[in-house]
């Protein structure tokens, strides 16, 4: 059975999750069921994805799903260290129109304080 | 050329994985075209086991096949679930990759990524078995 760890802590006043493994059918269901409730009203979530070294379409939906949680709630929500190959999948399916991606950590933090 | 037979459920997906990424590696694929075929192949299996056989209340296997054949890749799925040809769904999914994320849908995307993940992508519907093929250049790999 596939693992994914979810790791979760904050700094300031911004959620960091660390996702680690891949995301696929199996996986994105925990995933999702980990995540979306952390999208509170005015959160500020920073979904580090650095080691996640492949995502289907299955991971697509689970990130609309937050994307949509969080806009609800007037939050916001910033993806950090896409594998080149996932960037890929996320320009394909027009993700990268409304998805704010950087680099690194830093940088994603830097974007939410 | 290499089979590979498992059961129609979501637990097969890591043996088709290592499957694939094995074929690729045998091909010589590039990183980006092997995790392309791998993609596509896992949207493709993917939705035969969640609509195909466990929606339509249908027991059944997978049969995947690998063969190399004039600079292409190729590797065939069959399934004898629900017939359903993914090309049918593509058109709207490509209307759908355009629309800003509170009007699209929440479906549909695996068949959009596999087709548009391979270089040829066909479909047919033979003696109650479902076939898909997907090849991808090898030639095109540097």
């Amino acid at each position: 059975m596939k693992i994914m760890n979810i790791n979760v802590k904050t700094v300031g006043d911004i959620t960091v999750v660390e996702l680690i493994g891949e995301v696929d059918a199996n996986t994105a269901p925990e995933v999702q069921q980990q995540v979306l409730p952390l999208a509170l009203p005015q959160s500020k979530i920073l979904l580090n994805m650095s080691e996640v070294p492949y995502m289907s379409s299955a991971g697509l939906r689970m990130l609309l799903s937050l994307y949509r949680q969080a806009s609800a709630k007037d939050g916001q929500l910033v993806l950090v260290g896409l594998a080149q190959e996932i960037y890929r999948t996320m320009s394909v399916t027009g993700f990268l129109n409304f998805f704010t991606t950087c680099e690194t950590q830093e940088i994603g933090l830097e974007l939410l304080r | 050329m290499t089979r590979l037979t498992v059961a129609g459920t979501l637990e097969a997906l890591e043996a088709i994985a290592r499957y694939i990424k094995a074929v690729a590696d045998r091909a010589g694929l590039d990183r980006q075209t092997a995790y392309n075929l791998r993609l596509a192949v896992d949207e493709v299996t993917t939705n035969i086991i969640l609509h195909g056989y466990q929606e339509a209340g249908i027991e059944g296997q997978l049969h995947l096949c690998a063969c190399i054949e004039a600079d292409y890749l190729t590797i065939s799925v069959e399934d004898t679930g629900m017939a359903y040809n993914p090309q049918h769904s593509q058109a709207k999914a490509l209307q759908a990759v355009q629309q800003p994320p509170e009007l699209r849908s929440i479906g549909g995307l695996g068949i959009f990524l596999a087709i548009a993940s391979v270089d040829r992508f066909t479909y047919e519907r033979v003696n109650g078995f479902n076939r898909t093929i997907l090849s991808v250049n090898i030639a095109s790999s540097p």
